[in-house]
């Protein structure tokens, strides 16, 4: 099976079960978390089933294009089920049958891995699979996000697809992967790598990132018109009561640049360690501000998806 | 009448901590529930596996039992008025009971009379109250960490699935989670994902281990245990044992199988440890080495819960390690490119504690201790070593490998050391200050590693008790405790004796040099004196009587470790001698008489009795023998001269002679006797604290 193949079979087997199938998210993410289809949708009490790809950032696991398993941007094949269904782990055997690899023939297990993103406030409980000794996906239930507790739970399953086509195509090394029609995807990636990785270590103006990042921080504030004050427990304060004035999305894109632009100075080597731990906080508050936004616009706005019929998703492909 | 109980709690994979952690709680937990309703029972055993939780009590009551009793409440006066009317706190107690005022009767007691109230209660059957007690025990088995999912408003360790309780035959219909009770259990998820039905508790484990499913942990853990030596043994190799991989592995599978797998030869070349903490710490393989020769074979054995198709699952785990290795090899090969006295100098950017500086800064301390310490020691010869151990001993903390496996530290600053053609004993000491690792691991063999090893955990020490970051209950983060163990053990196991005080002052005069601000040496000195004090304590408590412990550390001055063992082991030998009992009450009545004697010596004019002449001569003619002994610290000489000589005087002085006498002179004469005697044997160890079996 192709590389592009997969997307296929996984989009396919999703749309299937009533997932709603929507593109990449069009800002530069750390993981499929960071679309707002995920860290937006899992908060409050409407159903939202959704499969996605997401290219994935990490400007520290960039190897200039030279290791076999590591680049510094990658696939993610993201699925949420929300609230996550109790057939879900059945549901995600019957997504790697799609994929043409029966469960009885292969060494399948449920290796706990619990997850925490300390930018976005939000943590998990659950597993990574592995397949034949391979980590081929994270499988977690949202316990919070943007440090508010999620009712319901959701479910999120990470496909890691180079992973996964890496092993179906039984090939050690990533570039050698086929990505379609004889094309591999080293053929289409290793300069890539290279120039990123170049760009991410060494050349990144450091300035620039230190001044993108309070540029977005600001500007994500005012929008939010969060207010620097606190209420007496620590409660988030905003200029104005009513959520529909604020610009819940434009400023959460501004969270996802911090992140960002934060991912880019830690390699960069521009962070230390005391450091480090602010900026996080930094980004934290304002992802917090914006889940906080979002779920009371949802709530002033009623709730609108809970009127959706189809709520669940199918067991079984229609 | 009374059956066996049921409770299986299906989840999906439970990481291995809450299982065991569940299974240890279930019983007690249980215990307790029972207790309450009044339900007998029998034993209780809980089993598990990554997908249940089960508790199995045998022979529980088909029915509470009956209550039938006198409660006392409180006295007459205050449960009644002075017209026997049952008075507000009387009708309370009635009422605490379910009672009436009415039912109020007196009881006389022996301490007068009382109010009290008859209950007679008929137990029900245990069918009424074992749904609402099982859906309690379900809800209070404690998680590290609980989860909810999907919309429900319950939480567990993970989601649940299906619950069996039965009670003999009959289903206990228990409501958890949102779901309802059965006798359906359910078999292994890829070999059995058909449904299970338990006919009867006894019939448990026999119908799951039908569907692939071994309940019982021992069960499973014999089982793989015996196919993994089967397979070594298919193989032509020796296993690997290794307790920690046995734990996570038994916890990740529910019938273990076993897969051998491989990897190319050419990764022998790295150091076995390096191959061995891939498998073990990423994949949870066990390694193989060739018997005869011991050495590592390029295989390994991967516990897997299926294994329909060995073949295809051995080449996914093989591509996997190879990349591991691969990995592997890639850290190795950076890290020589750089010398490791070139690396040392990133330890400049690495913070060993806030306020104590940098692991650059503790290395060049840790310098100056060693050095003292070989001083001490007369180790000459040691002293041209210790730069360069101390130099590197930490330099393989900022190398890729260890980055990568933690647990390598030590080792691979060795391996690398060897490489670069460093000193071996240079080489050894970086590896080998890290001993012990724990109780049972061996200290350093060679005094240079013993050196750098003390002066390691002393500056580690003096350090963390200098800004306050002192143990305290169950919290020892920086391992203090261990530390200050590890260097009695270093002293009375190693190559070298080991002075604590003096190191104390040693490791703060280092940190004073390099203006760490710490607090004066005046107040941390006594803390850790007595912090040594209540780790040797606990040392000795295992190979000595406490009051000898006690006695002996009393008497040390808190300076060399060897010098202290000294003691204990003469003490323990003396209280062997048939002389013990009646020297040491004889010491004892000694030193708490002489207390108060005055100052002086004794005047042999003024001694009257025989008694007392033979036990003044006797002790004046062994005294300069027995202080010699104890000032070379050869305490079994010194009380071996004791137990031969001073026996029969003594006994016989305190027989006859009568030391209060109205006589002062005689009488303080008789006092300073005595308190010399005193003196002289505390100055080995204290006497007076020692259990005897007659009182003085």
């Amino acid at each position: 099976m192709t590389f592009q193949e997969i997307i296929f079979a996984l989009s396919k087997f999703w749309a299937d079960r009533g997932c709603l199938l929507v593109q990449p998210y069009n800002s530069e993410v750390g993981a499929g978390t960071f679309n707002p289809n995920t860290f937006l949708r899992t908060l409050g009490p409407e159903p939202w089933n959704v499969a996605y790809v997401e290219p994935s950032r990490r400007p520290t696991d960039g190897r200039y294009g030279e290791n076999p398993n590591r680049t510094q941007q990658f696939h993610q094949f993201q699925v949420i089920l929300k609230p996550s269904p109790l057939e879900i782990q059945e549901l995600y055997l019957d997504s790697l049958r799609a994929l043409g690899t029966d469960p009885n023939k292969h060494d399948i297990r449920f290796v706990e891995d619990d997850w925490e993103s300390p930018t976005l406030g939000a943590w998990g409980l659950g597993w990574q699979v592995w397949l034949d000794g391979q980590e081929i996906s994270q499988f977690t239930y949202f316990q919070q996000c943007g440090g508010i507790d999620c009712k319901p739970i959701s479910g999120e399953l990470t496909y890691g697809v180079e992973r996964i086509a890496m092993y179906l195509q039984d090939v050690d090394n990533m570039f050698d992967m086929e990505w379609a029609n004889g094309i591999r995807y080293g053929e289409i990636t290793k300069r890539s790598e290279w120039e990123w990785s170049t760009y991410n270590f060494e050349r990144a103006d450091v300035a620039l990132h230190l001044s993108l990042f309070d540029s977005y921080e600001t500007q994500c504030k005012a929008l939010l018109g969060l207010s620097d004050e606190r209420a007496k427990g620590g409660g988030l304060i905003f200029a104005d009561a009513d959520p529909l004035k604020r610009l819940v999305l434009p400023a959460y894109d501004c969270v996802i640049k911090c992140s960002h632009y934060f991912n880019v100075l830690d390699a960069r080597g521009a962070i230390s360690v005391t450091e480090r731990q602010r900026y996080i906080g930094r980004v934290r508050l304002i992802a917090r501000a914006c889940a906080e936004s979002y779920l009371a616009q949802r709530e002033a706005l009623g709730f609108p998806l809970l009127k959706q019929s189809s709520s669940r998703v199918n067991a079984t492909a229609p | 009448m009374a059956n066996d109980l049921l409770l299986e709690i299906g989840t999906e994979e439970l990481p291995a901590s809450f299982v065991a952690k569940a299974l240890e709680a279930m019983p007690e937990l249980c215990t307790k529930l029972f207790e309450g309703a009044r339900i007998e029972h029998g034993t209780m055993k809980a089993i598990g596996t990554p997908r249940r939780l089960t508790l199995i009590v045998e022979g529980v009551a088909d029915a509470q039992r009956d209550i039938s009793e006198e409660v006392l409440g409180p006295p007459k006066s205050v449960a009644f008025d002075a017209e026997g009317k049952p008075t507000k706190a009387g009708e309370g107690f009635a009422k605490k009971l379910g009672k009436g005022a009415a039912d109020l009767r007196l009881v006389s007691t022996p301490k007068g009379e009382y109010a009290a109230v008859r209950r007679d209660e008929k137990g029900v059957r245990s069918a009424e109250v074992l749904p609402e007690l099982l859906a309690r025990l379900c809800a209070t088995i404690p998680f590290q960490k609980s989860m909810r999912w999907g919309v429900g408003d319950y939480s567990f360790g993970r989601p649940v699935h299906w619950i069996v309780a039965l009670h003999g035959e009959s289903i206990i219909p228990v409501e958890f989670a949102g779901v309802k009770s059965g006798r359906t259990s359910r078999g292994h998820r890829f070999l059995s994902p058909a449904n299970a039905d338990i006919a009867s508790v006894s019939q448990y484990t026999d119908t799951l281990r039908k569907v692939h499913v071994l309940a019982d942990p021992a069960e499973r853990r014999a089982s793989m245990y015996k196919r993994l030596l089967e397979a070594a043994q298919m193989a032509n190799a020796e296993l690997i044992e290794d307790d920690f991989l046995m734990d996570e592995c038994l916890s990740l599978v529910e019938e273990p199988h076993v897969v051998l797998g491989g990897f190319e030869e050419s990764y022998l070349t790295l150091p076995e440890e390096v191959i061995v903490a891939s498998m073990r710490g990423h994949q949870r393989y066990f390694a193989l080495r060739e018997p005869k020769t011991k050495r590592l074979l390029p295989l390994y054995l991967n516990v897997v819960n299926t294994a329909n198709d060995p073949q295809t699952i051995r080449i996914g785990n093989d591509r996997v390690l190879r990349a591991r290795l691969a990995d592997a090899r890639f850290f190795v090969e950076e890290d020589r490119k750089v010398s490791l006295s070139t690396r040392a100098e990133k330890l400049a950017g690495v913070v060993f504690q806030a306020k104590l500086g940098t692991v650059a800064e503790k290395a060049s301390r840790i310098r100056t201790v060693a050095e003292a310490l070989a001083k001490r020691a007369n180790a000459r010869a040691d002293l041209a070593l210790i730069g360069d151990a101390a130099a590197l001993a930490k330099a393989d903390l900022v190398s890729l490998i260890v980055g990568e496996f933690p647990e390598l530290q030590g080792l691979m600053g060795r391996y690398y050391a060897i490489a670069e053609g460093r000193d071996a004993r240079v080489a050894d000491a970086i590896r080998d200050h890290y001993l012990p690792k724990g109780a049972y691991d061996v200290v350093p063999s060679d005094a240079l590693a013993a050196f750098i090893g003390t002066a390691d955990r002393a500056d580690t020490l003096i350090g963390c008790f200098g800004v306050g970051l002192v143990p305290s209950g169950s919290a020892d983060p920086f391992a203090l405790r261990r530390a200050a163990l590890a260097i009695v053990r270093i002293a009375l196991e190693g190559p070298c004796d080991i002075h604590v005080l003096a190191t104390i002052d040693d490791a703060y005069n280092a940190y004073a040099a390099m203006d760490k601000k710490l607090a004066p040496l005046s107040d941390i000195r006594p803390k850790l004196d007595e912090f040594f004090r209540a780790r040797l304590k606990a040392f000795y408590a295992d190979k000595y009587a406490g009051d000898g412990v006690d006695a002996c550390l009393a008497a040390w001055d808190g300076g060399s470790l060897r010098d202290l063992d000294a003691r204990m082991k003469a003490l323990a030998a003396f209280r062997t001698r048939p002389e013990f009992e009646a020297l040491a009450i004889a010491f004892k009545r000694s030193y708490n008489i002489a207390k108060d004697a005055p100052a002086g010596d004794v005047d042999p004019k003024l001694l009257q009795d025989e008694a007392e002449k033979i036990l003044a001569e006797t002790f004046r003619r062994n005294r300069p023998a027995i202080e010699a002994h104890t000032k070379k610290g050869e305490y079994e000489a010194a009380l071996s001269i004791v137990a031969k000589e001073l026996r029969g005087p003594i006994d016989r002085f305190f027989e006859t002679v009568f030391v209060m006498v109205d006589d002062t002179n005689v009488r303080d004469n008789r006092l300073r006797l005595l308190a010399s005697i005193a003196n002289t044997i505390t100055q080995i160890a204290h006497f007076h604290v020692l259990t005897t079996q007659q009182t003085p």
